[in-house]
């Protein structure tokens, strides 16, 4: 019975015999729909923010800098690659690229900036017709946000529907709690 | 059988004026409001109905009324019924009878809301700190709403647990912070006379991450199913699955029947690839490193199915509340069959290889031995109870998702030690095969997401269970305000199993303490939560640690 056994475990090694990969030495593709990378398509992005809105690791910055100035910023290092921005994206400016080797010691390197020149209603002053049903007012938009870029963090208490440039002033005063 | 009248039934005329209020908002939930004196009887009236304790609820109600409530959860697995207790009690003197010397594996819960809210426990037999850091202040409650979810207090230095002293004559073996079966922190102090264990003393928790504050006060519904996912990183989906049904529950949301066949593949795929983990690591353990290989490389063929099908290899953000967020195609589930079709073959060979491995029966018969009275006691729940003929599976006595309509056998072993887990687990991966093989046949067309209505109402409460591979993993939610939790709290299966594993390294040998707590397939990211303890009953010795082991020495040196 023991020997048996040690044949069959013996048998069970051989047949299948090597099956590491030789990755990284080659390749290693991945299938279709992998979610690597985020990218952003500037030319397609509307300044919504709804990516921001629905990012669970609160990884997607958005700072109005002044009423037709929007900075996005996607900070790569806390990104959990749930795809859930590339799939609330009305303009589909979002892709999930194939992209999966990140690994840097900068972690700029993997973070994505975006300046977005917003249109503006001269009357109200918010970047779009909040009146009407359209996708972006679904996501729960409110208008304008100061988030701050440098402590990355996202301040989800300053949302305006003004530009509001004590708010911009407020969120440069924000500070990590500390030991 | 009981029905939900019965019990109501029962509780009145037993309990009269203590029992305030019973609200049934489905036919499988009742919740029973009643008098905080009578916390104690009603919980052991329910046990006597068949009952079996979950977990507790603890959550801050002082805005509305200056209470803290608590809810002690029971499942009547026969009845397809879960009972919830709810009471409170004033925050000025938040004092309840502790449930735990009947039903000790209401321990962790009580310390844990010890910690947490600061409520108080009369005749808890060890109300030490469970959660919270050795160095966070007295009198921070940090689950209460006034404390801010990144208060980040000073750290202290010269503070650090006391660890349960050792029974006299033993010899106290630290065992960690780094975990020898899993690699994750967790400290186990082992009691040993000689080779043989004794007891042991628990302190785990370092890497409590505040999941339930954070969802409670930063994210929103429809984030929380990414977090949930990773409380564990084998068997996300079950926390996300466990999350949504909760919430669709609490909203009255019906959610297509396609998503919820979807949702059975999902659970069940996790199931094969973490049971063939399991039983990689077991091999490991003992080792054997053989079945570590090969169950590992049979393994990796569905992980990369995952990664095809969902985008990712693990964490498969799949599951969302309202339902799937991708569809499985016809190719996708051909692809699946054949997958299955392998794997099925493959594990039937290695089964056949180590059924008969002398060194594997020696290694895992008689080790671990709890009895089924013991493991009923200790509400102990998935492989684990299985392998000790506790014959208890969500799947079927609490169908959810699409599993009223499948046909499986739920096995259960009676030989109580660690190779019943070994053999509960195998014919449980087969079991899944099926499980999904019927799935994909039976899938009926339909969308795979379903729009939520309406808001959700505030302070609805919902509790929801899923079978996951290490056994039963139950999610409490109460709605709130600003579209998010009021209160959402986890349990993961290896936070009543950990509890339990003092009873099963008694009396065994210490070589065997790694796969005696791998056999319950910790996970303690998902857990952390902490501690127990359970050491031979005698007098209580105030030797300090050298005393002891100065006697142990001795003893054994006297040629004993």
């Amino acid at each position: 019975m023991y020997l048996m056994s040690k044949i069959k475990q013996v048998l069970l090694v051989l047949k299948p015999g090597v099956v590491t990969l030789k990755y990284p030495f080659e390749p290693h593709p991945v299938a279709k729909d992998f979610r690597g990378q985020p990218s952003w398509d500037h030319h397609k992005c509307v300044g919504c923010g709804g990516c921001a809105a629905h990012c669970p690791a609160r990884t997607i910055l958005i700072r109005d800098v002044c009423q037709d100035l929007r900075v996005m910023y996607y900070d790569g290092s806390r990104c959990t690659y749930c795809g859930r921005c590339a799939d609330v994206c009305p303009e589909d400016a979002i892709t999930m690229t194939e992209q999966y080797e990140l690994a840097t010691n900068d972690k700029n390197d993997i973070g994505v900036n975006m300046e977005l020149f917003m249109l503006t209603c001269q009357r109200c002053g918010r970047c779009f017709n909040m009146e009407t049903t359209n996708m972006i007012d679904k996501m729960g938009l409110r208008g304008f946000k100061y988030d701050n870029l440098e402590t990355r963090a996202v301040i989800s208490k300053l949302t305006t529907e003004q530009f509001d440039p004590k708010m911009l002033e407020e969120s440069d005063r924000f500070k990590r709690p500390q030991k | 059988m009981l029905t939900i009248d019965d019990v109501k039934k029962q509780l009145k005329d037993k309990y009269q004026a203590a029992v305030k209020n019973f609200e049934a908002p489905y036919s499988t939930r009742l919740f029973v409001d009643i008098d905080k004196s009578k916390v104690r009887e009603i919980s052991n009236e329910i046990i006597k109905m068949g009952g079996r304790y979950l977990v507790s609820v603890g959550y801050d109600n002082i805005a509305r009324d200056k209470t803290l409530g608590l809810i002690h959860n029971f499942s009547l697995d026969r009845d397809d019924l879960f009972v919830c207790i709810r009471t409170s009690a004033p925050v000025d003197n938040p004092e309840f009878d502790s449930i735990t010397p009947d039903i000790p594996n209401a321990g962790w819960s009580e310390r844990e809301y010890m910690d947490l809210l600061g409520m108080k426990f009369k005749g808890h037999p060890k109300p030490k700190r469970l959660i919270l850091a050795d160095d966070w202040p007295e009198g921070v409650y940090p689950l209460r709403k006034e404390v801010p979810y990144n208060l980040m207090p000073p750290a202290a230095e010269n503070v650090a647990y006391q660890l349960d002293e050792a029974p006299e004559g033993c010899t106290t073996i630290p065992v960690g912070p780094f975990h020898p079966t899993l690699h994750e922190p967790a400290h186990f102090a082992v009691f040993v006379d000689g080779e043989t264990i004794k007891g042991c003393d628990y302190r785990g928790f370092m890497v409590h991450r505040g999941l339930e504050k954070l969802c409670q006060t930063q994210v929103t519904y429809n984030e929380i199913p990414f977090i949930a996912e990773r409380i564990c990183g084998i068997c996300g989906s079950v926390h996300a699955t466990s999350y949504s049904q909760a919430l669709e529950l609490a909203a009255g949301l019906k959610i297509s029947r396609r998503a919820e066949y979807i949702r059975t593949i999902m659970l069940e795929i996790e199931r094969i690839h973490s049971h063939l983990l399991w039983l990689g690591i077991a091999g490991h353990l003992i080792g054997f490193d053989t079945v570590f290989m090969q169950a590992w490389r049979v393994r990796e063929a569905i992980m990369w199915y995952g990664e095809k099908l969902t985008g990712n290899r693990k964490t498969y953000g799949m599951i969302v509340a309202g339902g799937v967020r991708r569809d499985i195609t016809p190719e996708l589930g051909d692809e699946l069959l054949g997958i299955l079709k392998t794997i099925e073959k493959e594990l039937i060979t290695i089964h056949k290889a180590i059924v008969g491995d002398g060194s594997i029966h020696r290694r895992t018969k008689g080790v671990g031995c709890i009895t089924k009275q013991e493991t009923e006691l200790w509400s102990l729940v998935g492989p684990v109870a299985r392998a000790r003929g506790v014959d208890i599976d969500v799947r079927r006595d609490h169908p959810y998702a699409a599993y009223d309509e499948m046909q499986f056998d739920v096995p259960v072993v009676d030989s109580c030690d660690v190779w019943g887990t070994v053999v509960v687990r195998i014919l449980e991966t087969f079991e899944a095969i099926k499980i999904i093989r019927q799935a994909l046949d039976k899938m009926p067309a339909g969308p795979i997401m379903t729009e939520f209505a309406e808001d959700v109402k505030p302070l609805q409460h919902a509790i929801a269970a899923v079978e996951a591979p290490r056994g039963e993993v139950v999610h409490y939610l109460i709605t709130g305000e600003e579209n998010r939790p009021e209160r959402w709290r986890v349990r993961a299966p290896t936070y009543p199993n950990l509890q339990g594993v003092p009873a099963m390294l008694l009396n065994d040998q210490f070589a065997d303490l790694p796969i005696i707590i791998g056999s319950i397939d910790p996970c303690f990211s998902c857990t952390d939560r902490v501690v127990k303890v359970d050491i031979r009953t005698g007098e209580k010795s105030r030797l300090t640690k050298m005393d002891l082991e100065k006697i142990s020495r001795a003893k054994k040196f006297a040629g004993r």
